[in-house]
């Protein structure tokens, strides 16, 4: 019982004793400690942990079950694999943001009340900001401000739950919400939730920030923020009828993006909308099947998510742009990353003997099993958008397509290592699914090669593959944004400043031109006034009592003769003018 | 890189390759014909080829709606937000 570690301790003490490291040694330090992080994961018990009272409040660290191991399973491997992208990478600050990062969603997801879940999720939130910051541009620093003023939000959301679940309920235990009893305080709970999972509407702020985060640092993101609350949403909201509604519609309205974004990775962020959404949706069918489903898919997701992320952002490194408009050839010059992107895109795709195969099937097959047609057909929708933006428009585009001018090398070795061990674990498991299905909180009975899913996912896929080339010209990337619901708060910033621009600084001048003619002109006046009084009045007291002074020391230069037995007198006669005085008044 | 040379190989050879991938489908389509429907509880398994004709129908209408949309209101010049 005692024996239990927080794994998120190695990343904190990690954090802040990194710089202390120079080198090699500081190299060291950056993979021993995931590594480290995951063996304690492994050698892990079930139970409850680091229990204490906290103003009548119970607050528990460790709530260690099946459903939180797979999560720690997958933040740790990803935690290392992450460091290993990230190794070249010069500034302290970005590990220590990393390791904050990493080691708050593992106190997340091993929280088991509301307050110390909430403390791990502002800090989520507030460590990983700075690897947007830390790519020091102005358009990452203002969607970093973005970033953070939303997750605020968001954490206002939870934390306005969470006191009136307090307040209703008398404790702070995070447990299952059954959707009967879900009042106000639930569904906030449930909203500031939804949007760390970016949940239509409430999605925006993810494509916004991770293709304008750091080349390591969307590797990181990638993987933690969504995923820790697809977590939370399975611990907490499991069954709710609105998730597998919003969930299904996330996974098209992300691949919708997906085709026409042209930067690699805003793409790829836009298509974590879409995956997310298979988990949500998950979630909200609410079966022993579908929660398993959801929690492999997020462990598969996580591994191929950060694999294209890697791949993205080694183009971006080493050609300097992720805009597909300006890619194309690269698979001569980039042929190790090529390779590495495209076991990632057909992963995420549901290829046989690939991760994404294993994993989002038992979702849609969940969907299938409770009678949820229009659900499973928009989600191979959303599959053949998979395939159609990450899988082909993509690698197409950035490694083959036309010749661009621009001849790059493949990225240093540390990313080509990363990227090559996640494409085995991607490969391992589709290959061996009991390998993450014993992981699942629930006994799995599902089986993914079986010759029906096999002959649906082929056809699918194949021919997605077979309209893409007939209709390529039609995908071709284009120089442009699209807007998304963000204008709200972009458009509305603007409209601010435009507020201020026309109205508050047109009334400011107004009122600058008012002062100059009347007040300046009331204000001269008054120091005119003033001036007079203070001639006037002001030094005639202030003479007079000039003159006062002199006189009272006049006098009083008479009593300090500088002899001892005059002032005894004085002392004396003082003395009994007092005795005196206390008489008469007795 | 050997990957580089066996591209190159198959690009000078895009005839062969698109017979070749004309006769893999053709056999995915027959396959799911040859596949028992007896435990099919919805059109969609009891339906022929059913994800040949949903994968060509949704390919087509995503790339068809998404592109339209984006060329109609959604797309924007990159200094749009200044």
């Amino acid at each position: 019982m005692d024996r239990w570690i927080h794994p998120a301790i190695f990343f904190f003490i990690g954090a802040l004793i990194l710089p202390l490291f120079r080198g090699k040694a500081k190299k060291f330090v950056i993979l021993l400690i995931p590594a480290l992080s995951i063996i304690d994961v492994a050698f892990m018990m079930e139970g409850i942990y680091g229990s204490y009272n906290f103003l009548n409040a119970d607050i528990i660290f460790g709530r260690v079950d099946k459903l939180s191991l797979v999560f720690a399973w997958v933040f740790t491997i990803m935690g290392f694999l992450g460091a290993i992208y990230a190794l070249h990478v010069e500034e302290d600050g970005h590990h220590m943001a990393a390791y904050f990062y990493v080691g708050a969603s593992l106190g997340a997801i091993f929280a088991g009340d509301y307050l110390t879940l909430f403390i791990f999720w502002e800090i989520m939130a507030f460590s990983s900001v700075f690897l947007v910051w830390y790519r020091k541009e102005k358009k990452s620093i203002a969607a970093g401000y973005r970033y953070l003023l939303v997750h605020v939000f968001g954490g206002l959301c939870f934390f306005t739950g969470m006191m009136l679940y307090y307040y209703k309920t008398g404790n702070m235990v995070f447990d299952k919400i059954l959707p009967a009893n879900a009042g106000v305080a639930e569904y906030l709970i449930l909203a500031g939730f939804a949007l760390n999972a970016a949940v239509i509407p409430l999605h925006a702020w993810l494509p916004d920030a991770y293709p304008e985060a750091t080349v390591a640092g969307a590797v990181f993101m990638c993987a933690f923020t969504t995923k820790t609350a697809v977590y939370v949403l399975a611990r907490g909201f499991p069954g709710f009828e609105i998730l597998a509604i919003l969930g299904t519609a996330m996974t098209v309205y992300g691949v919708f993006y997906a085709v026409i974004e042209n930067d690699m990775r805003r793409v790829l962020a836009y298509h974590i909308v879409s995956q997310v959404g298979y988990m949500v949706a998950g979630v909200g069918i609410g079966t022993e099947m579908a929660l398993n489903g959801a929690c492999a898919h997020a462990f598969a997701h996580i591994l191929y998510k950060a694999l294209l992320f890697m791949g993205a952002g080694s183009v971006l490194y080493m050609v300097g742009t992720a805009k597909l408009s300006k890619l194309g050839g690269l698979y001569k010059y980039m042929p190790l990353t090529m390779i590495f992107y495209v076991v990632g895109a057909i992963s995420i795709s549901g290829f046989p003997l690939f991760s994404g195969f294993v994993s989002k099937s038992m979702i849609v097959a969940s969907a299938h099993h409770e009678g949820r047609i229009w659900l499973m057909l928009l989600m191979n929708l959303a599959g053949i958008g998979t395939f159609l933006s990450v899988g082909l428009k993509v690698t197409y585009f950035a490694f083959f397509g036309k010749e661009s001018a621009v001849q790059p090398k493949d990225p240093p070795k540390n990313m080509l290592w990363s990227m090559g061990l996640t494409s085995a674990l991607c490969f391992i498991i589709g290959v061996y699914p009991n390998s993450l299905y014993v992981l699942l909180p629930f006994p799995v009975e599902y089986h993914p090669y079986n010759l029906h899913h096999l002959s649906e996912m082929l056809q699918i896929l194949s021919f997605t593959g077979l309209v893409f080339f007939l209709l390529v010209k039609k995908l071709a990337p284009e120089d442009k944004i699209n807007l998304d619901l963000d204008i709200f708060y972009r458009a509305g910033a603007w409209v601010f400043m435009k507020i201020d621009e026309k109205i508050i600084s047109v009334l400011d001048s107004l009122w600058g031109e008012a002062y100059r003619a009347i007040g300046l002109s009331l204000l001269f006046k008054n120091a005119r006034l003033s001036y007079g009084f203070d001639r006037k009045v002001i030094d005639g007291v202030v003479d007079g009592s000039a003159t006062a002074v002199r006189m009272v020391g006049f006098v009083v230069r008479k009593l300090q003769t500088g002899k001892v037995q005059a002032y005894i007198g004085l002392a004396l006669l003082m003395f009994f003018l007092i005795v005196w005085i206390l008489l008469v008044r007795m | 890189m050997r990957i580089v040379q066996y591209i190159e190989f198959l690009r000078r050879n895009m005839k062969g390759l698109v017979r070749a991938l004309i006769v893999y489908l053709i056999v995915l389509v027959v396959f799911d014909v040859t596949l028992s429907r007896h435990d099919a509880h919805y059109i969609i398994d009891k339906v022929y080829a059913f994800w040949t004709i949903f994968g060509i129908v949704g390919c087509f209408i995503l790339i068809k709606v998404a592109k339209g949309i984006a060329h109609l209101f959604l797309g924007k010049d990159e200094d749009f937000y200044g």
